[in-house]
């Protein structure tokens, strides 16, 4: 065993089970300590002196936080003494213990993790604060709330920024509406969504956001979203014409909110954005252009890309914004731009695979990982909150199942595509180790099925759809058999009636998702995971095929 | 405290909630008894928490301390009667002798509770082990006889003799309750407390004393206002000297701001007559043997944890308490304790140690306790437990402050008042400009307005909250909803839960956040009502019942919806057989859960009446078993399944 790089691929069994003492980290005021878990693996922290913030939210003197499958860092204003120590691995996570190749070697098991004395925070705080001014005059005169956009790459800290933006927000008493219009990471919610929430409590330390509301108590206020499904990754996808019509109806609802909501009315907007919007596409910038129009973007905040900085100078800067009100009050955009901050790590395919499913875990099983923090005043071993989705069989003929007829996405190969490939390496997706021939079959068959998808849209696009409303929708519904891939994806049943047209279908905010464990396709029966109980509403259903990627082992 | 990092933690957070118990507010104890109830593994750390709780808090707030007490070694019972029951005499003597006398009565109604098994339980013992209620009973009875002595001595009318009403009965005619009496009887030789400063026995015949009346030892004594005064200076002068002698010896620094705060308190405040003897004979006491007292190191015999007891004088209603405490050796429960230790042949373990002391620290204690004074009352200030000023403590120290020196790592002398920082950080102008160049400059000033100016955390998720009147109340809601969540989450474990589905566009426009720190019934029906439909008759404290029916065909008839039968439980409440979670549509019995579930009716919504007690007192002194509040009547109460 002490052969050099044998352990790196090979750790010993021993090293999971020695537990790494705690450890003391001394932050000096204005520095942060970036830290990385694994998943499957937890890490706990605790602020023992000091002051200490996670994005903007504080930590609470003397209480235990875990994290796991996270990549985050803890800054301090003040200076602070955090005490890190290895957390118990999540055994939940894949039906798993953890694996050894994440076991990490930082302090509490981390898999990395360093001090950094040069953060953007100054500027982020003080964007808050110029936020604020605004926010002031907006109660002052009556007028809307600043309404924020995040632009950058990804990976460059966007939503890192958004959480910050929210949190000094919420703790100085405001109450932001926050849009995240990134399809590939949920907010409160699965990946594949367009999500908006207004924010009044603070936001989950350990849980990122918070939890959108289950039926029980939940330690940290439950955070209420308005969810649209977009089963794709790509904005542009289809030209934008799925994206375009989705934001307008999401941003219809936030102005809506505003006009009736005082509070968030003052506070204003937050929209994250996918980073996808920044590269230099074609199409990218027009997007933004709908996007600043539709939601009367007043602030542009540019993160880590000069050449988009310099665009929306061009473009924006100084123009009037679009609300209603602009030409009377000169209400103008500004731009601004802001440095990435160094601790901005790439989260790799595997890693953001993970995110993924751990998010759509979450949605019906609760977040696995014991909350020791949040709860601490009841302080039962486990205070996580679990969450018993049901599972029945559907009739498939009874379903109303519409999916995009979108391609290209897939062509493309993108890196956050479904990638059999990654598999073979990446061993914290294996399902349960024991089904490798199940594994397969299920391969097989969705190949097939993605190519008998592939005549059928074909067959509609030579079929053109006589309604009006239906006719620029790249949507069709399903017809029964049922397709077996939809095995391990994702439904959102739409709070639309089934007998809408595509439009509508589309344009429909979500009630909530199934999840399709098998499909039963002699006997026309699919088997899937409700978060609720009782009959699945009869509403159309949006099959999110192609996103989020399929799960597997969801249901064991 | 030194106990695990867990205990630790909870220890904490129990603190934290204790300190927002101001009022004998039901739910409030129901709750901090369920979190003892949660925690028994930490019951030590809990109820060494509520004693400190219950000796530094200030007096108008030790009723409902002690209530949390009796709320939980009724509702618990072991291991807190254990672990409360070693040091309940001091922390029940030390409470009584600082409160008024109508708390009084209510303590002696509580303590007579304390006699008796726990209503409607089936354990026969008394709350408390005998030895502990009787060594209490002992010393009131003592006390109230030596007061009574005293009066009678002095041919005075007995002031207090209307506050035998609520006297237990078997107080009135004998010496000790009944059920003591063989156990205990009346000692001959009984000890009273003397009130000249220090304990040189009382040597007076306890039996010979008719104990008809219990009047609360407060002496009527004309004490002349500007000899005290002067024998203040006196002492204050030689004070001085011995400090300029020997400025660095901390016990005589502290000992001459004890005495300048005195004069302070002398000088501004209008004493009564009691404690103005109170002062005289502490005063004369101290006169003969300075010398004696100065050298002796504070922290030696004082125990730490009681420190803050004597630095906490709150509220200005009950300025006594300052006096008292400083003045504490001379107190009654000191004295109480002295005499009790004396003869008790069983002493509870904390009296020895303290007794030896009696004689010589007729000054000491106050000492600590006017070092500590400051910071902590800084802190409360900045809690948002006091006004800015005009309390004695307050006054006591300006008065102190052209002393100039000050015991090292001690904040004293310059009370720091963040209240107007805070205001004025708060009206910072914000004036940042939203441009590349202007947000790259650090402002210290602002990130304040994130930290600084919302001084008081919350201790359990860090949310923070203003120093003021009104950021105190949203605390004491946000710290309410924490507790009532943690409760909910505990029962809610026992059930499946289950995600919600999302609300719909024109809902999310209609809905409104509603912070943690809202009213009660707010944030419950916000809580509830983001439950949506599905799952909500399976939550929330509300629960459907019926009784059992005596029919056997039909107490074997299962839920027609789920198949599966109904367990009979023992309510106490009902006094009777019931099953939970069901509810009866015609002749059949179903679920409350599955039926509300097939129908989604309207009927089964919980009944979210929150106890309406919440400001009820009376009942609950005696029937604390109600008083976890709900509807389901054998909700947290002990139940035992009936075999089937």
């Amino acid at each position: 065993m002490s052969l050099p790089g044998l352990e790196l691929t090979q750790p010993s069994a021993e090293r999971e089970f020695v537990a790494a003492p705690p450890s003391q980290i001394n932050l000096s005021p204005g520095s942060e300590w970036r830290f990385e878990v694994a998943h499957g693996t937890t890490v706990r922290v605790k602020l023992q002196t000091g002051t200490a913030e996670l994005f903007g939210t504080e930590l609470a003197p003397s209480q235990t936080y875990t994290f796991s499958g996270t990549k985050a860092a803890i800054y301090t204003w003040h200076g602070c003494t955090l005490e890190v120590s290895a957390g118990d691995a999540v055994t939940g996570l894949d039906g798993m213990p953890a694996s050894p190749a994440h076991g990490g070697f930082g302090a509490g098991g981390c898999q990395s993790e360093y001090t950094a004395e040069e953060t953007p925070m100054v500027e982020y705080a003080n964007i808050h604060f110029a936020l604020e001014m605004l926010r002031n005059e907006a109660k002052a005169t009556g007028k809307d709330g600043p309404r924020v956009l995040i632009l950058g790459p990804e990976d460059a800290g966007k939503t890192s920024l958004s959480k910050v933006l929210t949190a000094y927000a919420v703790k100085v008493g405001r109450q932001p509406i926050v849009v995240n219009l990134d399809p590939t990471e949920g907010m409160l919610s699965v990946p594949g969504t367009l999500t908006a929430t207004t924010f009044r409590a603070m936001l989950d330390v350990e849980e990122g956001w918070g939890s959108s509301p289950m039926s029980g108590p939940s330690a940290v206020p439950v955070k209420l979203p308005l969810v649209y499904f977009y089963p794709m990754t790509n904005p542009l996808e289809a030209e934008g014409s799925v994206y375009r019509p989705i934001v307008s109806r999401l941003a219809l609802s936030v102005m809506g909110r505003m006009a009736e909501d005082e509070d968030a009315r003052e506070t204003g907007i937050i929209v994250d954005t996918p980073g996808i919007l920044s590269q230099s596409r074609a199409g990218a910038s027009e997007m933004i252009n709908h996007i600043v129009t539709e939601f009367s973007i007043t602030t542009i905040l540019v993160i880590g890309s000069e050449r988009l900085y310099s665009l929306m100078m061009k473009s924006h800067d100084n123009k009037p914004s679009s609300s209603a009100s602009a030409a009377a009050s000169d209400e103008r955009i500004t731009v601004v731009k802001l440095s990435k901050s160094g601790g901005c790590v790439d989260r790799d395919a595997t890693f953001m695979k993970a995110v993924r499913e751990s998010q759509i875990r979450t949605y019906f099983f609760g977040n696995p990982v014991p909350s020791t923090g949040s709860s601490a005043l009841s302080l039962a071993a486990s205070t996580n909150v679990t969450l018993s989705p049901h599972a029945q069989q559907l009739d498939f003929n009874t379903l109303n199942l519409y999916n995009y007829t979108t391609q290209s996405a897939e062509d493309e190969q993108e890196e956050d595509d479904y990638d059999p490939a990654q598999l073979t390496t990446g061993d914290s997706f294996l399902p349960g180790g024991d089904n490798d021939t199940e594994w397969s079959t299920q391969r097989q068959s969705e190949n097939a099925s993605s190519l008998l998808l592939g005549i059928s849209s074909t067959a509609n696009k030579s079929n053109p759809v006589t309604a009006a409303g239906n006719l620029l929708v790249p949507m069709k519904k399903v017809p029964a058999p049922a397709p077996s891939a939809l095995a391990n994806t994702l439904l959102a049943i739409t709070h639309c009636a089934p007998t809408s047209n595509l439009a509508e279908i589309r344009d429909a905010s979500t009630m909530g998702f199934l999840y399709v464990a098998d499909v039963d396709n002699e006997r026309g029966k699919i088997r899937v995971l409700a978060p609720v109980g009782g009959r699945v509403p009869s509403r159309a259903i949006i099959w999110g095929k192609k996103w989020p990627a399929e799960v597997v082992g969801l249901v064991g | 405290m030194s106990s695990g990092l867990a205990s630790d933690e909870v220890a904490e957070d129990y603190k934290n909630s204790l300190e927002d118990l101001t009022t004998n507010d039901r739910f409030q104890i129901s709750n901090l008894t369920v979190i003892a109830k949660e925690n028994t593994e930490h019951a030590m750390a809990i109820s060494r928490v509520l004693e400190n709780h219950i000796r530094i808090t200030p007096p108008a707030q030790k009723l409902p301390a002690l209530y949390v007490v009796d709320s939980i070694v009724k509702n618990v019972g072991t291991p807190y009667t254990l672990f409360l029951g070693r040091n309940m005499y001091q922390t029940f003597m030390n409470a009584y002798t600082l409160v008024d006398s109508q708390t009084r009565r209510k303590l002696d109604e509580m303590l007579k509770t304390w006699k008796e098994p726990v209503p409607g339980s089936l354990d026969t013992r008394p709350v408390f082990p005998p030895d502990v209620t009787r060594s209490i009973e002992n010393a009131l009875i003592k006390a109230r006889t030596a007061a009574l002595q005293q009066q009678q001595a002095r041919g005075q009318p007995d002031v207090y003799s209307r506050g035998r009403v609520g006297t237990p009965p078997g107080w009135s005619n004998t010496p000790t309750p009944p059920q003591n009496a063989s156990r205990y009887p009346p000692t001959a030789n009984q000890p009273l407390p003397n009130r000249t400063g220090s304990v040189n026995g009382y040597p007076s015949a306890g039996e010979q004393i008719p104990v008809r009346s219990t009047p609360t030892p407060q002496l009527q004594h004309d004490v002349d206002l500007s000899t005290l005064n002067q024998d203040v200076e006196v002492l204050i002068a030689a004070a001085r000297n011995e400090f300029a002698n020997n400025p660095l010896d901390p016990s005589v620094q502290q000992r001459l701001k004890a005495l300048l705060d005195l004069q302070g308190i002398m000088q501004r405040q209008q004493l009564t007559q009691e404690q103005l003897k109170l002062v005289r004979d502490q005063v004369s006491a101290l006169a003969p043997k300075p010398a004696i007292l100065a050298p002796q190191p504070a922290s030696s015999h004082t125990p730490v944890t009681s420190t803050p007891s004597l630095a906490t004088p709150l509220v200005a209603q009950s300025f006594s308490q300052p006096l008292q405490q400083f003045l504490n050796p001379g107190t009654l429960a000191e004295l109480i304790k002295a005499t009790a230790a004396r003869q008790q042949p069983t002493p509870p373990p904390q009296i020895p140690p303290v007794l030896p002391q009696m004689p010589l620290t007729s000054s000491t204690p106050q000492v600590p306790s006017s070092a500590p004074e400051n910071p902590l009352i800084a802190a409360l200030r900045a809690k948002g437990l006091l006004p800015a000023a005009s309390t004695p403590p307050a006054g006591a120290a300006n008065m102190a402050s052209p002393f100039p020196f000050i015991v090292p790592g001690q904040v004293r002398y310059t009370p720091p008042v963040p209240t107007p920082q805070t205001a004025s950080i708060g009206e910072v102008q914000v004036n940042v400009q939203m441009n590349t160049a202007s947000i790259k400059i650090p402002r210290n000033m602002l990130i304040a307005s994130l930290y600084d100016a919302r001084p008081n955390r919350c201790g359990t998720c860090g949310r923070r909250f203003h120093a003021t009147e009104e950021g105190k109340e949203k605390k004491a809601r946000h710290l309410d909803w924490h507790f009532r969540t943690n409760q909910r989450m505990a029962d809610a474990a026992r059930r499946a839960q289950n995600r919600s589905w999302y609300v719909d566009e024109r809902d999310w426009i209609k809905s409104r956040e509603v912070g943690d720190d809202q009213v009660t019934t707010e944030t419950e029906t916000t809580n509830d009502s983001a439950g949506a439909d599905g799952g909500s008759s399976k939550k929330g404290p509300a629960k459907q019942w019926i009784r059992a029916p005596n029919d056997a065909t039909l107490r074997n008839t299962p839920c027609p919806i789920c198949q599966e039968k109904f367990e009979s439980t023992w309510s106490e409440d009902v006094q009777d057989w019931i099953w939970q979670d069901a509810v009866k549509v015609g002749a059949r019995v179903y679920h409350a859960s599955c039926y509300a579930e097939v129908t989604k009716d309207g009927s089964s919504q919980p009944r979210r009446e929150t106890p309406s007690g919440r400001t009820g007192t009376p009942d609950s002194v005696l029937g604390k078993r109600k008083a976890e509040g709900s509807d389901s009547p054998s909700q947290n109460v002990r139940i035992k399944t009936e075999p089937a």
